[in-house]
């Protein structure tokens, strides 16, 4: 043998050598660029850790003021989902979409991964050794010159941090600290502190007949989205006795969308509807001075004159809102709603604290004068949100020493000298105070993702090494000085735990002295410009807090429906007039300065002003902020006299600025087209159905024998047929599409029903889908196809429609064609139907969807070939397709960057490139209660579960279960008489059942009650 | 009025309109010899030809590349906007499977009608037809998201037991497209066999003559063969003929089964079927004029039976004109809203000049085949087919993306706008196509020597001169030879 390959001139050395060359490189570019992880188990493992299986954390969403209850469902030492806390007195199980983004601000990318030390201009990583020596040696110095030059702003919270923070600061000699949140209505909070007592009660909207909202904007996170939410819905769905609501402002928020009427006062002039609804001016001057036409306007003060107990409620967007609040809390007191729909005494505790804007403002002044020495910021971003007319930034540049303590990158932090990154909420120990008495326990979910610190162990080891205050600080860390607080220590602490509550209360914080105010604004009548310019805070992405997580970016804006972009918001007749259309590129140019964006023609705006979002176009906020505009550069420096700032106090010139954009919309046509896909039902016409027809029970069905006279496609007439195999009705082998086949899964029907009297449209069931199910964003720069050169840039993918939503919010307009003020607007969640007799499924030529025995439609994504026909043949249009491979993470595509990837689902796949995916009804949860209740030896309990959309839904709109079982309550709710399917001519025998939205005319033209 | 009984004299008959039938004159041409001499001769390398294939295959490896690219970076990468699952691709597909329609209706059909104008213009028609299912096979792979999957699609036993769905027309179109290109190629090349059998005896390169021989099947033209030969061209034209109107059909049913309003319309087959043979006989206008030019062929090919060409295709471009006007009849009949809507929207939308585009190509221009001086133009019969081509796949599109596009759910309704990947791999497709047939035209004869025999006039002098038999005698004149002499 060596004879031979001597013979050949090649030795058994080289020969290998090539070999293993060959194989080298074969391997380096075949197979998995990935490199190689070990798989080691656990040899002793941590407590309640079991591989595969959640373990479930109580604690506290720190998204907004309110501190909502979360729980976090942890599995192999990851957090993968966030749901409500049902034990919660707040959110009571609910969850909106800020809070369920959460965790993408716990995974983000952008995330700080260690200290970092501003040497020679840039931030470089450093230990933590390190930075906390430079922060003791910083803190040194202030206090050596006079610590009263120490500035501490802390992102709004409420509970004991912020007391103990104070008594940090004082033992330090430095002043209270700055609590400050840019994305609330320090302007109400004002007004209802003076004329309730608290800064938030609770609007009971149950206890009323008629609301008026003042631009008081309850369900766009104008106060505690989750609760107000709640209790909206549960008052609508009263149906008959449901208050009705009358929304005034010059632009239809979400709220002002879910409102019966709308009067479309011009911005400023709210107070004088106001006084004609209290009568202290005539309806004819009301009317003339706001634009509102006077016969609707008459018909609302009719109305309001009727109601007993009407309730008033009034935002404070506009500059002049405190004439705005004094009326409005007359009336309040006037007409019986104080006690009885305003509720001081279940007072929203969150928003108590929160310095206004001023605070700031007067800040620049001391910063500008040089006599801050050291700032010290965590959370808050004003740098971003203080209106560029203010100067923040640029005074804030000039402090010779900033200390950031930012978990994910911003605008703020990234000016600073010094970064000693906070965890997120999620990692850490805090406690807040939701309502009077209920302490709601903030616990980590899991071990920090990097090498951060909680900022309050980082006060009590930097106080540890300081002689003056070591003593005080003995405590190891603030975990102990919290158990310490509550009652029963840590016995008390472990029994509260599970629950996520605990009676008590938190520790008050030092009071600051009151701040000056701004100087009042000019009438926004008198000021230049063509269009009035009505700022607002976005829905979702609040002051900017939510703009880099992708899931918020790319969830469409419940209003606009526009993605990763800003636009600016402008009536169809004024844009004919000024001869602009969707898309076309404008400049809006104020005394404070310009933005140019694409406009986007808006139904529900006055004809003579044009409406921005904020929350987008961050210069430093991390990879996915960049997208958008700021509307804050817009805003003049102009306040109310509570000291906010005032997001509505000025005209704007509106200027073609040549070119378009194409708008990153999910809309397609806004209007039905005749096609009774979100029905709604007058309440007067409530019940005159007489007995729904369909009530009566049927007979036992097998699969391929239901007659097309019941309701809800309960079972379908070809379920044993979608199985080819098994199509003949006359085969007694029809496996386990056979009612009586072992498994009993022919019994079952998931099914769903979704009460749009209910829904608000929130979206945040979108939100909750795509944390549930792994649903890649695609909205980002640079996963767009970047072939055509009008489609990069963000929003690229959703420009070609190509967003993954499984669960999407439609948003249909009634009426309004001629542009008039007087329109309806339905909304309607639409996802997979799982049609009994599904178009898609006939079509697929691999199987790739097919009917499963309980009813579902299902696809499965390893037989998918792509062909795409069942999208062709989906009526409802819901199914999406994996244009790029968003979960390979080499490609630009990729949704999912590093850590990002960590909050996925174990249970649901990533879907590859060029296949098919769909609404599954979380086919998980319900494979994982079977298997559960299969383990406990019992037959699923009613109600036992639900899917990711029903359980966040704030609304509680959505009802998943059994249709086939009369226990489980979506059984009952599809017997209303308000239930229909969408397209049900089309002979789909949907499983997801609507129940009409009820409509509530104004009592003039109401038809009588029969 | 007197009327004429007297017969038509030839100068008449060359006059006179081409009316389908077997009377077909080639006066130019004037005996056997001539025929091979000027068809073999059309064999011969040129440089255009050079120049020409290297296009076609430049314009393949455009696409090629694009598709690589495609299968890398996913289906993204085209211009897809859902709701407008299905775009270029498919319209794509539906256009080349049309194209080859033709291509058999003239070879088999035709043939079966005796209609005597095909014989000159069957061999690049049904090459044609090969080429065109060849590339139209291509894009259904192309358009998958999985292309690499696509053999699923295929019932191959298996160890999972997993068949096709065959309730899916996507399945039913594997099953047309294979059995149609099975068919049409075994017919392209049983008609061939005579032809590559004259090419053998004339080849002098021992190599080509080899492989000439091997694929004449050891032709000797001898009475048993050809009474073979004709039996089994016969047998094969007769199962060819429901191919033409069943593999579009089934095409059809990738819309017509599927519930998208302008889709769900049982008028699909026949109105698909016409708009097959309709563009196949434009593309056999765009090869066939400019060949019969480039290899002076005009004696050939003459004017009469591109003249009878052209009435079919006038015939068939008032079949789909009438079956265009029937789809806004029922539409409107149909009292669905989205039917109705989306037919408004497919004349006054946002696609209204494709629309407007395919009204015109389809149903207005080829009016002008009512006048026998455009019939007789080949110029214009040039043009018009590339208006046919345009309409054709404008016709696809129509149907394709604007009912995709304006669906029921009003909501979802979106655009669509191709990118460069869509359209290199479309002009790849040109490229794959006319690659084949230029190879085609020059290994075999683009017109069938066999068959123009059947039609010239034998030189009677040689009458006995085809050979001698074992015993020395003069082989006898075989009567009932196809194209028995007058």
């Amino acid at each position: 043998m060596s004879t031979e390959t001597e013979s050949t001139g090649i030795k058994r050395r080289d020969f290998l050598k090539v070999v293993g060359g060959g194989a080298a490189v074969a391997a380096s570019i075949g197979c998995s660029s990935d490199r190689v992880e070990k798989l080691i188990p656990y040899l002793v493992s941590p407590d309640n850790t079991v591989p595969g299986v959640s373990t479930y954390y109580a604690t506290t969403c720190r998204g907004c003021a309110a501190s909502c209850g979360v729980i976090a469902e942890t599995r192999d030492g990851r957090t993968t989902k966030l749901e409500g806390n049902p034990a919660h007195p707040l959110n009571r199980g609910a969850l909106c979409a800020t809070g369920q983004a959460e965790l993408q601000a716990l995974y983000n990318p952008d995330r700080y991964r260690s200290p970092m030390i501003r040497k020679n201009g840039k931030l470089v990583a450093a230990k933590w050794d390190e930075a906390l020596q430079l922060f003791s040696q910083k803190l040194g110095q202030t206090r050596s010159r006079g610590a009263n030059n120490a500035v501490f702003i802390n992102q709004h919270e409420s509970g004991s941090f912020p007391a103990f923070l104070d008594q940090w600061l004082s033992d330090y000699g430095m002043p209270p600290h700055i609590s400050y949140d840019s994305g609330v209505d320090t302007a109400a909070i004002a007004a209802h502190t003076a004329a309730y007592g608290v800064a938030w009660p609770r609007f009971d909207f149950g206890a009323t007949t008629l609301i008026i909202s003042f631009g008081g904007d309850f369900l766009d996170g104008w106060g505690p989205s989750v609760p107000q939410q709640l209790d909206w819905a549960d008052a609508r769905a009263k149906l008959v006795g449901a208050p009705r609501l009358v929304y005034v402002g010059a632009r239809r928020s979400l709220t002002g969308l879910n409102a019966d009427s709308w009067l479309d006062c011009k911005p400023g002039t709210e107070v004088s509807i106001a006084r004609a609804l209290s009568g202290d001016m005539p309806v004819a001057q009301a009317a003339q001075a706001s634009g509102v036409d006077a016969a609707r306007l008459q018909s609302v003060v009719d109305e309001y004159r009727a109601a007993k107990p009407g309730l008033v409620i009034a935002g404070g967007h506009v500059a002049n809102s405190t004439d705005l609040f004094t009326v409005v809390a007359a009336l309040n007191h006037s007409n019986g709603a104080v006690g009885t729909s305003i509720r001081p005494d279940q007072a929203i505790l969150g928003y108590e604290g929160i310095a206004p804007a001023a605070e700031l403002r007067a800040l620049v002044d001391r910063m500008n004068a040089g006599s801050v020495s050291l700032i010290m910021v965590r959370g808050a971003n004003p740098a971003y949100n203080m209106p560029r007319s203010t100067g923040f930034a640029q005074a804030m540049a000039k402090v010779p020493f900033k200390v950031s303590f930012a978990s994910i990158m911003n605008d703020t932090s990234e000016m600073c000298d010094l970064i000693l990154p906070d965890h997120h909420s999620l990692e850490q120990w805090g406690d807040a105070e939701p309502v009077r008495g209920t302490l709601s326990l903030q616990q980590p979910a899991m071990d920090p993702v990097f090498d951060s610190l909680a900022t309050s162990d980082v006060l009590i080891k930097v106080a540890k090494g300081d002689p003056a205050n070591a003593a005080k600080y003995a405590l190891p860390d603030y975990r102990t000085w919290l158990i310490a607080r509550i009652p029963g220590g840590d016995e008390g602490m472990a029994t509260a735990l599970p629950k996520g509550i605990v009676a008590g209360s938190s520790l008050a914080r030092t009071a600051r002295p009151a701040s000056s105010a701004f100087a009042a604004a000019p009438d926004i009548a008198s000021t230049s410009g063509d269009l009035f310019l009505f700022v607002y805070h976005h829905p979702v992405l609040g002051d900017g807090r939510g703009a880099n997580k992708p899931w918020l970016q790319e969830l469409p804006d419940p209003v606009t429906k526009l993605t990763w972009q800003t636009v600016v918001e402008m009536h169809p007749l004024t844009a004919a007039k000024m001869g602009l259309d969707n898309s076309d590129l404008v400049t809006v140019t104020t005394s404070a300065g310009k933005l140019t964006a694409p406009v986007y023609l808006y139904l529900g705006i006055r004809q003579d002003t044009v409406a921005v979002a904020t929350g987008r176009g961050h210069v430093n906020a991390g990879r996915y902020a960049k997208a958008g505009e700021n509307a804050y550069d817009l805003l003049p420096l102009a306040g109310n006299s509570a000291g906010g700032i005032a997001m509505v106090s000025t005209k704007a010139s509106v200027t073609k600025a040549g070119g378009s954009m194409l708008l990153a919309t999910t809309e397609g046509s806004a209007r039905q087209h005749l096609r009774d896909i979100a029905r709604a039902i007058p309440i007067g016409e409530l019940g005159l159905a007489g007995e729904p027809k369909h009530a009566e029970p049927q007979e036992e069905h097998l699969p391929g024998d239901a007659s097309h006279e019941f309701l809800p496609g309960l079972r379908s007439p070809v379920a044993n047929d979608a199985q080819g195999d098994f199509g003949d009705p006359a085969s007694k082998d029809k496996g386990m599409y056979d009612p009586n086949h072992w498994s009993h899964m022919a019994q079952r029907r998931w099914a769903m029903t979704i009460d749009l009297a209910r829904c608000t449209g929130c979206a945040a069931c979108v939100t909750a889908c795509y944390a549930e199910n792994n649903i890649p964003t695609v909205g980002a720069e640079w996963q767009g196809p970047q072939i055509m050169p009008d489609r990069t840039g963000f929003g690229a993918n959703i420009t070609r429609s190509r967003e993954m939503a499984w669960i999407r919010l439609e948003r249909y307009y009634e009426g309004g064609e001629d542009g008039s003020a007087d329109f309806e607007t339905r909304f309607i969640p639409m996802m997979c139907q799982h049609c009994g007799n599904a178009p898609c499924e006939p079509v697929c030529p691999v199987y790739a969807t097919y009917h499963a025995p309980d009813g579902l439609n299902v696809q499965v994504y390893n037989r998918c070939v792509g062909t795409r026909y069942c999208s062709n043949n989906c009526p409802y249009k819901v199914r999406y397709f994996n244009w790029f491979g968003y979960g390979e993470p080499h490609r630009s595509q990729y949704a999912f960057p590093e850590p990002l990837n960590w909050q996925l689902n174990p249970d649901v796949t990533v879907r590859g490139k060029g296949v098919m995916e769909k609404c599954s009804m979380c086919v998980q949860r319900i494979r994982g209660a079977e298997h559960r209740a299969k383990l406990e030896n019992r037959p699923l309990r009613p109600d036992e579960f639900t899917t990711a959309c029903a359980e966040a839904c704030p609304s509680r709109a959505i009802t998943f279960g059994d249709a086939a079982d009369e226990s489980w309550s979506v059984t009952r709710l599809i017997k209303d008489e308000r239930a229909y399917h969408v397209f049900e001519e089309l002979n789909t025998f949907t499983a997801v059942v609507y129940l009409k939205k009820v409509n509530h005319p104004a009592p003039a033209t109401a038809p009588a009650h029969a | 009025m007197a009327i004429t009984t007297r017969p038509a004299t030839d100068v008449e008959l060359l006059r006179r309109p081409n009316i389908p039938s077997a009377n077909v004159r080639l006066p130019a041409v004037k005996d056997y010899e001539q025929v091979d001499d000027e068809i073999i001769g059309t064999l011969h390398p040129t440089a255009q030809w050079f120049i020409g294939l290297g296009v076609a295959i430049l314009f393949l490896l455009i696409g090629a590349s694009a598709w690589t690219y495609q299968i890398y970076s996913g289906l993204g990468v085209a211009g897809y906007n859902p709701p407008v699952m299905w775009g270029v691709y498919i319209i794509t597909f539906v256009f080349w499977v049309g194209i080859g329609h033709a291509g058999t209706l003239i070879s088999a059909i035709l043939y079966l009608f005796r209609a005597g104008f095909r014989t000159t213009i069957y061999r690049c028609a049904e090459a044609m037809t090969v080429f065109a299912v060849m590339t139209a096979g291509l894009f259904p792979i192309l358009h998958l998201g999985r292309p690499w999957k696509f053999f699923w699609l295929i019932p191959y036993p298996n160890w999972r037991y997993i068949w096709p769905q065959m309730k899916s027309p996507l399945v039913w179109d594997v099953f047309a497209i294979l059995t149609y290109l099975t068919v049409s190629a075994t017919f392209l090349y049983i008609g061939l066999v005579p032809d590559i059998a004259v090419l053998r005896d004339r080849e002098t390169n021992p190599i080509r003559k080899r492989l000439f021989a091997q694929l004449a099947l050891g032709w000797r033209n001898t009475d048993r063969e050809w009474r073979h030969f004709v039996r089994a061209y016969l047998f094969l034209a007769a199962f060819s003929t429901p191919l033409v109107l069943s593999v579009h059909s089934v095409v059809s049913f990738d819309f017509a089964m599927s519930d998208v309003p302008g889709w769900h319309t049982t008028v699909f087959p026949p109105y698909f079927v016409a708009g097959a043979i309709y563009s196949g006989i434009g593309m056999v206008f765009t090869i066939i004029i400019p060949l019969r030019k480039w290899f002076n062929l005009k004696h050939y090919v003459t004017i009469n039976d591109l003249d009878a060409a052209a009435k079919l295709a006038l015939f068939t471009s008032l079949v789909v004109g009438v079956a265009y006007m029937m789809e806004w009849f029922v539409a409107w009949y149909s009292g669905s809203p989205a039917e109705k809507q989306f037919f408004a929207n497919r004349l006054w939308g946002q696609w209204w000049w494709a629309s407007a585009l395919l009204y015109t190509c389809n149903m207005v221009l080829p009016l002008s085949l009512f006048s026998q001086y455009c019939r007789r133009n080949t110029t214009w019969l040039w043009i018009l087919s590339i208006f046919i081509n345009i309409g054709m796949w404008f016709e696809r599109f129509v149907i394709v993306v604007p009912s995709l596009s304006h669906e029921y759910e009003p909501w979802q309704w979106a655009g669509y706008r191709p990118t460069w990947v869509d359209y290199a791999i479309l002009c790849g497709s040109f490229g794959w196509f006319a690659m084949w047939f230029l190879l085609f035209i020059k290994q075999f004869p683009s017109i069938a020597i066999t068959e123009i025999k059947e039609i010239v006039k034998p030189r009677l002098k040689h009458r006995h001169a085809m050979g001698v038999d074992s015993t020395g005698l003069p082989l006898p004149f075989m009567p009932d030879t196809p194209g028995e002499f007058d």
